[in-house]
C-alpha cells in the first residue's frame, strides 16, 4: 500500500477532485443528458405525480378531489398500515443480513481457481434467472406441510416440521427464506466483480507483512470492497423494503395479516379497494422510510475511508 | 486436503439448494396432466412426455420468445451505452449539480413501482405510445438508475489519477472513457450486461400494463396467461418457464467470462 492518502470516501465520493476539475463542464452534461431525459420523463415525473396524488381523494371512477392532508391524518390512525410497516421491517431484518453475508462468502469461495468454477457460478445464479411467477408455485409445493420436500426431509430425521405458509409464525420466515434463496447468487455477482478489482499486489504485500488470512480479509478485502458493499446494501435494502411478488404469489398476505408487507398493502389499496389517493399516501410513507434508511447508510459509509492505490 | 473437500462439499450443497426448486420445474415440464396429480413433485413422470413443449412450441410461443429477445436486446444495448456515459460523468467528472442529480436518480428507485405505474401509463397514453414497442422500451432503454448506480460505484473503485496521463496527452473525456477506463471495467460491464439481460427477459409488470396484443406480448405475460385459463396448467407453465430459462443460461455463461480479469490473479486462499 503506497501512501495512505484518503482520497475517496467509503461510498466512493472523490474528496480531492484533482482529476476532474478542468475537464467535465459541458461534456459532463452531454454524457448525462440521455439518461436524464429518461429518468425525468419516465421515473421522476410519475414519482412527483404520486406525491401530489397523496393529497387527493381519488377512487379511479370519480374525478380526483383535493383533500389536503386528509390521507395523512387517516394514516396516523391506521393500525393496519403500522402493522404492515412492522412486518416489512421484520422481513428486511430476516433476509438482508443473511443474504449479504452468504453472498460475500460465496463470492470469496468462487473467486479462487477451482475446477468447475464457471459451472458453480452459473448454478448459484439460476434462482435469480428463473421466471418469478413459476418459482412461487414451486416453493408452495416445497413448503407443503404434509408431503412437501422440506417437511419430508425433516421427517426423515424425526422432526415434525411446522405448517410453514399456513402458520402465522412461520409464513414470514418462509417468504424471507425464498428471497434469500432467490437473491444470494445475484448479490454474489456484484461482490465477485468487486473482488476482481482488488489488485493482487495488496495481498502479496499483506502476506509479506505476515498478515493472517483473517487480517487480510478485514484489512484489505473488506475496505476495498466498500464501494461495492455500498451499492449492494443500498439496492438490496431498497428492494427488500419493496418486497411484493413473493408475498403476492405465495401467501397473499396471510395467514391472517402475518405476511402483509407494506408494498402488498399498497397494492391492495390501489387495485382491490381502488383508493388511489390513499395508496399514493402509503407509497409516500414507504418512500420516506427507504429514504431514511438510505441516508443512514450514506452517512455510515462516508465515515469509512479507503486509500489511494495509484 | 481436508480444506479442499470442505470447499467442494460447501459448493455442492449450495449448488443443490440453488437448483433443487428448478429441478421440480424440469420434472413437471415433462409430465402429462394425469401424471401431475398422480406423482410427487420430485419424482419424474414415467414415461416423460414431450407434449407440453410441443404444444407451446407449436403455438404462438416462439413468437413471444422472439418478441422478448428483441426487447431484451434493445434494452441491453441502450442500457450499456447510456448507463456507461452517465455513470462515467457521475463518477469521474465534476459538474455543477452532480451529486444532487445523482441522488435524485437513486431516489427514483425508492418509490414502489406498483403505484408509479399508473401515472407512467397515463404519460404514455398522452404520448400515444400505449401498445407500441416505443412505449414498452422507452422507460428503460435510456439507462436505469440502478445500472448507473452500479457503474458509478465501479468507476469509483478505479484509482484516481488514472486519467492524468491520457489527459496530459490531450485526450478528451470520451477518449479517456473508451480507451482508459472501459478496458478496466470489463467485470462491471459483464455484470451490468447479465443483470440487464435477465431483468429485461423476466420483466412482467410493465409489459403487462403497456401492451395488449400478440405483436408485443412477452414470455412472462404469456406464461402468466396460462395460469388465467380454466384451471391452472402447471405442466404447461413449467414447460414455458423451462423454455424461458435456457437462453438465459446461455447468456450468463457467455457474459460471465468477462467477470474475470484478463490476467489471472487470485490471491484469496
Amino acid at each position: 500500500m503506497t501512501g495512505r492518502v484518503p482520497n475517496t470516501r467509503g461510498d466512493g465520493t472523490v474528496v480531492t477532485p484533482l482529476n476532474a476539475r478542468r475537464r467535465g463542464g459541458w461534456h459532463a452534461y452531454l454524457f448525462v443528458a440521455p439518461s436524464l431525459f429518461g429518468v425525468v420523463a419516465f421515473l421522476l415525473l410519475p414519482m412527483l405525480i404520486v406525491l401530489v396524488l397523496s393529497l387527493f381523494h381519488w377512487e379511479l371512477l370519480s374525478a380526483p378531489e383535493f383533500a389536503g392532508l386528509d390521507n395523512y391524518r387517516r394514516l396516523a390512525d391506521d393500525g393496519q398500515t403500522w402493522h404492515s410497516l412492522w412486518v416489512t421491517f421484520v422481513y428486511v431484518l430476516l433476509c438482508v443480513p443473511l443474504q449479504t453475508v452468504l453472498a460475500l462468502g460465496l463470492a470469496l469461495l468462487l473467486n479462487q481457481r477451482i475446477k468447475g468454477i464457471r459451472l458453480y457460478r452459473s448454478l448459484f445464479v439460476v434462482p435469480w434467472m428463473a421466471t418469478p411467477i413459476v418459482l412461487a408455485l414451486i416453493w408452495n409445493w416445497i413448503f407443503d406441510p404434509r408431503d412437501g420436500a422440506i417437511n419430508s426431509a425433516l421427517a426423515l430425521v424425526g422432526i415434525t416440521g411446522p405448517d410453514w405458509l399456513s402458520d402465522p409464525a412461520w409464513a414470514l420466515p418462509a417468504v424471507a427464506l425464498v428471497s434469500v434463496w432467490q437473491y444470494t447468487g445475484y448479490t454474489m455477482l456484484f461482490f465477485l466483480a468487486g473482488l476482481q478489482g482488488i489488485p493482487k499486489e495488496l495481498y502479496d504485500a499483506a502476506a509479506t507483512d505476515g498478515a493472517t488470512p483473517a487480517q487480510r480479509f478485514w484489512r484489505v478485502t473488506l475496505p476495498l470492497l466498500n464501494p461495492t458493499m455500498f451499492f449492494v446494501m443500498v439496492t438490496n435494502l431498497i428492494g427488500a423494503f419493496q418486497i411484493f411478488d413473493t408475498v403476492y404469489a405465495m401467501t397473499d398476505g396471510g395467514p391472517g395479516r402475518s405476511t402483509e408487507v407494506l408494498n402488498f398493502r399498497i397494492f391492495q389499496t390501489a387495485f382491490k379497494e381502488f383508493d388511489f389517493g390513499y395508496a399514493a399516501t402509503l407509497s409516500t410513507l414507504l418512500f420516506a422510510v427507504i429514504l431514511a434508511v438510505t441516508l443512514a447508510q450514506v452517512r455510515f459509509f462516508a465515515r469509512r475511508t479507503t486509500y489511494d492505490l495509484s | 486436503m481436508t480444506k479442499r473437500i470442505l470447499l467442494y462439499a460447501t459448493l455442492a450443497i449450495g449448488a443443490f439448494v440453488s437448483v433443487f426448486p428448478y429441478l421440480l420445474v424440469l420434472l413437471t415440464a415433462f409430465k402429462t396432466q394425469a401424471q401431475l396429480s398422480s406423482t410427487a413433485p420430485w419424482l419424474p413422470g414415467l414415461p416423460p412426455t414431450l407434449a407440453n413443449l410441443a404444444e407451446l412450441l407449436g403455438g404462438d410461443f416462439p413468437r413471444f420468445v422472439l418478441n422478448t429477445a428483441v426487447m431484451t436486446a434493445l434494452l441491453t444495448a441502450g442500457q450499456l451505452v447510456f448507463t456507461t456515459f452517465a455513470a462515467y460523468a457521475f463518477a469521474r467528472l465534476r459538474f455543477r449539480g452532480r451529486d444532487v442529480l445523482f441522488w435524485l436518480f437513486v431516489a427514483t428507485m425508492m418509490v414502489p413501482s406498483a403505484v408509479t405505474m399508473i401515472p407512467l401509463f397515463l404519460i404514455m397514453r398522452e404520448l400515444d405510445l400505449v401498445n407500441t414497442w416505443y412505449g414498452l422500451l422507452a422507460p428503460y432503454v435510456l439507462g436505469t438508475p440502478y445500472g448507473i448506480f452500479l457503474m458509478r460505484q465501479f468507476f469509483r473503485t478505479l484509482p484516481a489519477g488514472l486519467e492524468e496521463a491520457a489527459r496530459i496527452d490531450g485526450a478528451g473525456p470520451l477518449t479517456i472513457l473508451l480507451r482508459v477506463l472501459l478496458p478496466l471495467c470489463r467485470p462491471a460491464l459483464g455484470t451490468l450486461a447479465i443483470i440487464t439481460v435477465i431483468a429485461s427477459w423476466n420483466s412482467f409488470l410493465w409489459p403487462l400494463i403497456i401492451t395488449s396484443g400478440d405483436d408485443t406480448k412477452v414470455i412472462t405475460v404469456a406464461i402468466a396467461t396460462l395460469k388465467d385459463g380454466i384451471g391452472v396448467d402447471y405442466h404447461l407453465m413449467m414447460a414455458g418457464s423451462l423454455i424461458a430459462l435456457v437462453p438465459m443460461l446461455a447468456v450468463f455463461v457467455f457474459f460471465q467470462k468477462y467477470i474475470v480479469r484478463s490476467v489471472v490473479l487470485t490471491g484469496l486462499k
